[in-house]
């Protein structure tokens, strides 16, 4: 098994948003700000890492049949975590990415990695594994959300980029996710089918 | 009967550790929780009532907390929150008034309006520009108070508050508002800009009997 070729694969070709179509639900909902992309990223990221390690040590003993249950317990438990450490140290992010931090726990891409890759393999190579799909989906956020939070907001990281200017407020709203998406589904098509 | 017992104990297992990890993340975090909220409370209550010493914490007969409190010239002041529904969901208002039912400040604590439209309720106007960031030349923000809650400050609660369409607050604008008792609404989110003025209102009327006695 190939350690660069595991963790690679998030970014192009399993991408879990663009070439699976999966956790589409995170990136059209927090995309309107680039900080928010960042700490979707960080938190869905961290969840990844902690289930894939759990679901890949203890894949011996999980008996077939209640397996998808133990994955959500475990899922849900630092989902769980992550909320509650928000809640203390970062409330501003907590109370802007507000529903959605509960709701990475429905996210397709943690269990279906946990599924497809972590009750199959190794400790480490599962790590590199939810590292890759992790950097893989908050790299495609983070595009997303630079294009709604500059045309959307006329923002920057939330400072406003040209003075005056008056931003097209669509791009902050939901068919603006959608547009930009389907843009970005294009470009990734196009892309893959060339190379 | 192995294929059901096992199953079940390991899941058992599972769900005990999972439960132990958060009972040990929660005792950890929540007194920092409990100081954040307290925190936030004091915030909201200075900004509402600037100038003012909070005196008692009351509870009204609905069972709510509001606060009584006096400024330096013996004014006496108020604060309470109300809430009621915004354009997508539940509003929570926290008013600051004085004993004539003239509004001292307004602070939005709870709110999950549209981003970029209703949000902006709680939007700071930021004279910063992303070229200021680069360049290094930041400006500290006077009164971080978001315009569209600062426009409430001085209006006459005893009355009807109107509503105008004269685009985002600025000075140049605030005393013709201030004269006619009304506020400008957020473009392209009159709701929610009703919804705070009728939370507002319908909290006044509440509290009017308390404040005017």
């Amino acid at each position: 098994m190939n350690v660069q070729n595991e963790f690679f694969k998030g970014f192009i070709e399993k991408n879990p948003i663009l070439v699976l179509g999966i956790g589409l639900c995170p990136a059209l909902a927090v995309t309107t700000s680039i900080s928010n992309a960042l700490w979707m990223t960080l938190a869905t990221t961290f969840v990844l890492i902690c289930s894939n390690v759990i679901v890949s040590s203890i894949k011996s003993i999980v008996p077939g049949h209640v397996r998808i249950p133990i994955f959500i317990t475990v899922i849900a438990t630092f989902v769980t975590v992550v909320e509650i450490v928000l809640k203390a140290y970062q409330p501003d992010v907590y109370s802007s990415l507000g529903i959605f931090i509960p709701l990475i726990v429905v996210n397709c891409i943690i269990l279906g990695r946990a599924e497809e890759f972590a009750s199959k393999n190794g400790i480490f190579i599962s790590i590199v594994d939810a590292l890759g799909m992790g950097l893989g989906f908050g790299t495609t956020l983070v595009v997303l959300a630079f294009f709604r939070e500059t045309l959307g907001a006329n923002k920057l990281f939330g400072f406003t980029l040209l003075p005056g200017f008056k931003a097209a407020g669509m791009m902050a709203l939901a068919p603006g996710a959608f547009i930009t998406l389907g843009l970005m589904l294009w470009a990734m098509n196009s892309f893959k089918s060339r190379s | 009967m192995n294929e059901y017992v096992k199953p079940t104990l390991i899941l058992a297992a599972i769900t005990l550790c999972a439960g132990l990890l958060l009972a040990g993340v929660n005792s950890v975090t929540y007194q920092q929780i409990e100081m954040l909220n307290e925190q936030k409370e004091k915030d909201a209550l200075a900004k509402v009532l600037p100038g003012f010493e909070i005196t008692d914490t009351n509870t009204a007969p609905e069972g709510e907390l509001y606060w009584s409190a006096k400024n330096s010239d013996n004014v006496k002041g108020y604060a309470f929150i109300s809430e009621g529904p915004g354009y997508s969901g539940t509003i929570r208002v926290m008013v600051g008034v004085d004993s004539n039912l003239n509004i001292v400040g307004i602070s939005i604590l709870a709110q999950t309006e549209t981003p970029g439209l209703g949000a902006r309720c709680i939007e700071v106007q930021s004279s910063n520009t992303f070229l200021d960031v680069i360049t290094g030349n930041l400006t500290e923000e006077s009164d971080p108070t978001p315009w569209f809650q600062k426009q409430f400050r001085m209006l006459d609660g005893s009355r009807q508050i109107f509503i105008s369409k004269k685009g985002d607050w600025n000075e140049s604008i605030a005393r013709e508002l201030l004269e006619n008792n009304e506020v400008s609404a957020i473009t392209g989110a009159t709701i929610t800009t009703k919804a705070v003025r009728d939370i507002i209102e319908s909290g006044i009327e509440k509290y009017r009997s308390i404040i005017t006695e």
